[in-house]
């Protein structure tokens, strides 16, 4: 290679040695700046990274924050070569690949020929719309959605009869500003169903109706919701809404070594059931998502809820790779945790400012920095759901990843001893570190013999395979595989993760628990970059004064922080979300981001009111629902209106209820319902949904991020590695599919024909398959169709038509 | 996500993926062909190419051993100069000659080995990308990195990008289509944040009847006069509860959807069986897993699927770390058989203008031997193919090293290639963006060029 380039750098010179003095840089160095460098390096950019403009004479000779970068005629002294030559590691460039040795050798007999360079004024090439520069943070703290919230009157109500909530007093102004009217109330039987499919997840059985539809208190509407609110089934519907934004999961994109899955997980979920079905106010709830390990008065129960933090998606990591290889995969995972938490809790898009400021939002890298140092202090670890003394199960958080990396470091050069330099006497150290952890840990065994358990499946290496096997080998001690029924929850601890690059031929990750660290902004996003130190802290555009942590990883004072100076937004983000699930439309179009980009409000004065209030209902999300579903307009009708339609397309107005498709959970829910098959029984280990004997809420069914089964993706079940907004709810013929010929289908329109083979005549069956699945008798239309085809075909077959139907899938 | 309130955005979300209503059909704009129209909105190229097949060799193959002749290594065997101190994912010992054989080949005498006479036949149709390069040594990030542009896990990949901005030519079928034995996979074909229906529906073609590869294509209890019969009842109750409740996208949409799913059981069965080619065509791809796959995009692309992923065998069968040479000569016939009669049969038809073949894996590997007789990844330089959609045939673009170790003459970037990719396809790889997150994002994020001189 080295030959090579000075080949190709010796016909370089020859072919140009009498050209005139700027014909070389315009054929070979100009483009390169321009396609390479222009990008972070102009002087049309707001700041030019480094300080660097390449695209000016002036420019190139004045250099960067760093000095001079050519030295025209001096190759050597010219740091822009070594950093294109990748010499040194902490500045190479272009940072995303290195430059061909022809052109490096360009570079060099440009700059040993003097560097003659003709341009003058700044760069034409890279003019264009000038750069994208995001909002300073003084114009940020003006905007909407950083507003203190706080409530507003009612505007005059033009029905006060129909008004029956506040809310209604602002839909109906906005109505009448279009001149348009709301519909009239839904029916009993629709209302009904309404109320179950929303605060529960699935539809009414036919008594359930009738037990509405036959009640003539006045208060029978306002009764329903509160018996529906304190159903333990109400916590399964939400807690999936919740689900969504959490991006719940059980596994990694990929399962390997070092991103095994969580096994645990499904306590998380329960947690949630859990905590909803309480009304744990939802700042608490959010608080011991993020930090319930930090906080007084949380019990042990409520670390389960460290599982948004403790089963998110991480990379793989390959020991054998470089230090910034390896880097990069946890730069990644701090990035995971960034997008979801920013996003999904303060719907604001933090994670664009990883490479850059943001360019539309008041969010500086530092920010983002300052948010990535929190996760850089923050492991994962499995925790024990049983009291363990603090000093031991600190130990235990420790020690368990570093066993677990140890053994994957040991399996991985005993499997493959060629890989890396030094193989055996590496293998022979980590083995011995292994011993050394094991006596400790053993130690514990008399009063926590269950951790030493949990711990044992590291050390136990299968024996040496012997020369002549015995027939009947004996039994040699099998690893034990963790179950999900094991008492241990998946969540993190504080804990300060470096990169050990020392060895260049095998990089380890150092775990420090209960210390935490500051990350400097990378450059570009590169870790091979570092600028200036970024303390831990709030985002700045929304804190009052210094919001710089000083405890631990900072997550508590995160936490806090959230409900204190975010907490405007918080609850604007929250609120709205649930309005979106209550209306199938929220007022913010845009539910994960309240920033420059997203949608403004349809109604900003009722979001702002609702907001207020729910905090001073102390952030009770049962209050919210109960305000939301005892409006006029939560009971409206959703009949299409073609005037109405005409006046305000798409309903964001709400002149009418928005009808629905059911999403999977309560689609299955309710066809294992009609058959009488649902089961009632709650919580505990996810269970595979395409199991036939699997007969529990779609809730407790597997998420997996590298599989995902294959009925929730037919049906729009949002990706598990991304905080979701809401779902797109698709029509396509493989769901139809799914419905026409599929064992599960098929199982249940059997079932539902037994259940009524008692029926005395065909009519009678007819009513009772429309009872158990429609919740209604039929019309005498109806019947009168369901006997003509009877006549001739099963009822099995009838069965599955109405479990098929649109009005089984749709809510109106 | 964002919610769209126009009529015509909500009609789209209700529309997708595999049979999905056609768009125009519900907006009642009646054209000739039903298709769902995409959402890019950049410039309209011109575009040489409609479809896109990719034969994707998991593992990363030996480029040294197929396409980048290195008879150098011969006379350094087993030595290690400076210049191959490169970091790869494990230890390395000293270079490893390739024992085949390079032929010049075809009119544009491109020296091609010996593992590979049929590609050689067809190598006057073949652009050969010998610069190839990409950012990571280990397969998934690779894989991820080849697929979708990033090692990221949520990104959407290539084919789910094109299907976003090129839209659906068949309302019956799925625009982004993966073929691979058993079916599964790691999620390489993802929408990501796109929406679902653009991701790609996995087919396991270790089958061959369409009824194992397609979860319930079929019913099992009822034929096709009963099912009818069953069918007319539901949309009986569907349009009268239309007519109570009033128009309704979703409602009518579904209506259809269940007529298009009705029609696509027997369709499918066409479209989807390759036991309907003649035996001669057959013969000629051969009949493994890999060659029933090459057919059947062949097929797709005939019926209108956007994109193909062609999965060469299940896991990563090219990950050559031991014992290549043997691995090689036992895996390489049939892969070549079936890609080379791809490229004919296409331009047989006259489609291989129209589509574009792509053949290659996430790296290759390197010319210094692993475990004394394999080869370990190689990010930094390898070789891959592309047939077809005006890319220029004959030609051997870029160079590795004098060892075959890293690009050096004219690097291609997989976002380079990407961007390539999009352009016969008639996209601007800048313009093709997604708003996610308060962001635009592109499959080739802030990178990329096209790569002109790869283009007739």
């Amino acid at each position: 290679m080295g030959r090579c380039a000075l080949a190709v750098f010796l016909l370089g010179g020859l072919l140009f040695a009498q050209a005139p003095d700027t014909a070389f840089f315009e054929a070979r160095i100009r483009p390169v700046l321009v396609a390479k460098c222009y990008a972070c390096h102009a002087s049309t950019l707001a700041t030019p990274a480094s300080g660097l403009s390449l695209d000016t004479r002036a420019g190139v000779l004045k250099g960067g924050d760093g000095g001079t970068v050519i030295v025209p005629g001096k190759p050597a002294e010219s740091r822009l070569l070594s950093a294109i030559r990748y010499n040194d590691a902490d500045l190479q460039m272009p940072p995303n690949g290195k430059l061909s040795d022809s052109t490096i050798g360009d570079f060099e007999t440009w700059i040993a020929s003097g560097a003659p360079d003709p341009r003058t004024g700044p760069s034409t090439a890279a003019k264009g719309p000038a750069p994208l520069k995001g909002m300073s943070i003084a114009d940020g703290r003006k905007w909407w959605a950083f507003q203190p919230v706080h409530e507003w009157p009612a505007p005059a109500a033009a029905d006060p009869q129909w008004a029956k909530t506040k809310i209604d007093s602002f839909i109906l102004a906005k109505l009448a500003e279009k001149s348009l009217k709301p519909s009239p109330p839904a029916d009993a039987a629709v209302l009904v169903t309404r109320a179950y499919v929303d605060l529960l997840g699935y539809k009414p059985t036919y008594a359930e109706v009738q037990a509405f539809v036959k009640d003539s208190s006045p208060k029978a509407y306002e009764n329903l919701i509160e018996r529906l609110l304190a159903s333990p089934h109400y916590g399964e519907a939400w807690g999936r809404h919740w689900m969504d934004v959490a991006r719940y999961g059980e596994d990694n994109s990929t399962g390997e070594a070092t991103n095994t899955p969580y096994p645990y997980a499904w306590r998380y979920r329960d947690w949630i059931i859990e905590s909803l079905n309480r009304d744990v106010p939802f700042d608490r709830f959010v608080k011991l998502q993020l930090a319930a390990d930090l906080m007084p008065g949380a019990t042990r129960a409520d670390e389960r809820a460290l599982g948004y933090l403790g089963a998110a998606q991480v990379y793989h990591k390959d020991q054998r790779l470089s230090h910034d290889v390896v880097y990069g995969f946890l730069t990644d995972d701090w990035d995971e945790r960034i997008d979801a938490v920013s996003r999904g809790l303060l719907g604001m898009t933090v994670a664009c400012a990883r490479c850059h400021d943001h360019k539309f939002d008041p969010i500086p890298t530092k920010d983002y920095y300052g948010m990535a140092g929190m996760f850089a202090s923050t492991m994962r670890a499995e925790r024990p759901t049983f009291d363990v003394p603090p000093e031991i199960e600190q130990r235990f958080l420790w020690v368990q990843r570093r066993l677990q990396d140890l053994r994957y470091s040991a399996d991985l050069l005993t499997n493959e001893a060629s890989t890396v330099v030094g193989s055996e006497a590496r293998v022979v150290k980590w083995k011995a570190e292994i011993e050394s952890l094991r006596t400790e840990v053993e130690g514990w065994h008399d009063r926590y013999p269950q951790l030493v358990d949990h711990l044992e499946r590291f050390w136990t290496f299968p024996p040496p395979k012997p020369a002549n096997p015995p027939p009947a080998a004996a039994a040699a001690p099998r690893r034990r595989r963790a179950s999900p029924t094991d008492p241990f929850m998946n969540t993190v601890y504080d804990c300060a993760q470096y990169v050990d690059g020392t060895d260049k031929n095998y990089t380890m990750i150092v775990y420090k628990a209960g210390e935490a660290r500051d990350l400097p902004v990378m450059m570009h996003g590169n870790v091979a970059s570092p600028g200036e130190i970024a303390p831990r802290h709030f985002l700045t555009v929304l804190s009052n004064g210094d919001t710089t942590f000083h405890q631990g990883s900072g997550r508590r004072e995160f936490a806090d922080d959230l409900f204190t100076d975010g907490a405007p937004l918080a609850a604007r983000v929250i609120v709205n979300r649930v309005w979106g699930w209550h209306f199938g439309k929220p007022l913010v179009a845009t539910p994960s981001d309240f920033g420059v980009q997203g949608e403004k409000p349809t109604h900003p004065e009722l979001l702002d009111d609702l907001a207020a209030r729910f905090i001073a209902h102390g952030w009770s999300l049962k209050w919210l629902h109960r305000e939301i579903m005892l409006s006029a307009t939560y009971r409206q009708a959703s009949q299409p209106r073609p005037d109405a339609e005409a006046g305000n397309p798409g309903n964001t107005l709400l002149w009418r209820m928005n009808p629905r498709r059911l999403d999977i959970e309560a689609f299955r829910d309710t066809l294992l319902r009609s058959a009488g098959q649902l089961s009632e029984e709650m919580y505990g280990p996810s269970a595979d949904l395409d199991s036939p004997t699997d007969l529990r809420r779609t809730v407790y069914g597997k998420v997996s991020r590298s599989r995902l089964n294959n009925l929730l993706r037919q049906y729009d079940f949002p990706d598990p590695m991304q905080t979701s907004g809401g779902r797109d709810l698709t029509i396509t013929s493989l769901q139809q599919l799914f419905l026409m010929n599929s064992p599960f289908l098929h199982n249940l329109s059997g079932t539902l024909a037994k259940s009524v083979a008692g029926e005395s005549d065909v009519p009678a069956k007819v009513r009772a398959l429309y009872r158990k699945i429609l919740s209604r008798d039929p019309s005498a239309k109806e019947l009168e169709l369901a006997v003509a085809f009877l006549n001739g075909s099963s009822v099995d077959e009838y069965a599955q038509v109405l479990l098929s139907t649109n009005e089984e899938i749709f809510w109106q | 996500m964002k919610y769209d309130l126009s009529r015509r955005g909500m009609i789209q979300q209700l529309c997708g993926g595999l049979g999905a209503v056609g768009l125009s059909a519900l907006l009642g704009e009646g054209t000739a062909d039903a298709a769902t129209p995409g959402h890019y909105a950049g410039p309209q190229l011109p575009a040489k190419a409609k479809n896109v097949i990719f034969l994707f060799m998991a593992g990363g193959p030996s480029q040294l051993d197929m396409f980048d002749p290195k008879p150098i290594l011969a006379k350094y065997e087993g030595q290690r100069p400076n210049s191959v101190d490169l970091r790869t994912e494990r230890q390395t010992g000293g270079l490893l000659p390739s024992p085949f054989q390079f032929k010049k080949a075809g009119r544009s005498g491109i020296e091609v080995s010996e593992l590979l006479p049929q590609t050689a036949s067809v190598i006057d149709d073949v652009c050969v990308i010998r610069s190839m390069y990409t950012y990571n040594p280990t397969h998934v990030p690779a894989r991820s990195l080849i697929h979708s542009g990033t090692i990221l896990a949520n990104r959407p990949s290539f084919g789910a990008w094109v299907s976003y901005g090129l839209g659906s030519v068949n309302e019956n079928l799925p625009s982004f289509v993966v073929l691979t034995p058993g079916g599964g996979g790691e999620g390489m074909w993802r929408a990501g944040f796109l929406p679902a229906e653009h991701q790609g529906v996995p087919f396991n073609d270790a089958e061959i009847e369409p009824e194992k590869m397609i979860a319930n294509l079929r019913n099992q209890w009822l034929d096709a006069k009963e099912q009818r019969h069953q069918l007319d009842a539901l949309q009986a109750l569907n349009r009268n509860f239309s007519a109570q409740f009033g128009v309704d996208p979703y409602l009518e949409g579904r209506i259809k959807s269940m007529e298009a799913a009705y029609r696509m059981q027997s369709e499918a069965l066409q479209v989807y069986d390759i036991r309907k080619e003649p035996e001669a065509i057959r013969q000629e791809y051969g009949k493994t897993p890999f060659a029933n796959g090459c057919l059947m995009a062949r097929r797709l692309v005939e019926a209108g699927v956007r994109f193909i992923h062609v999965y060469y065998g299940q896991g990563q069968p090219w990950d050559d770390h031991k014992g290549i040479n043997k691995e090689l000569t036992a895996r390489c016939p049939d892969m070549d058989q079936a890609a080379a009669a791809l490229v004919r049969d296409l331009k047989r038809r006259g489609l291989l203008d129209s589509t574009l073949v792509v053949w290659g894996g996430e790296f290759g590997r390197t010319p210094v031997s692993e475990s004394g007789d394999g080869r370990d990844h190689n990010p930094y330089g390898y070789t891959m193919w592309v047939a077809g959609g005006g890319f220029k045939g004959g030609l051997a673009y870029g160079s590795t090293d004098e060892f075959g170790f890293k690009a050096a003459e004219n690097p291609v970037s997989i976002h380079d290639l990407h961007a390539t990719l999009l352009n016969q396809l008639g996209v601007d790889h800048t313009r093709l963006t997604y708003r996610y997150a308060g962001r635009d994002f592109r499959l080739t994020d802030v990178y990329g060029e096209v790569v002109k001189d790869l283009l007739v």
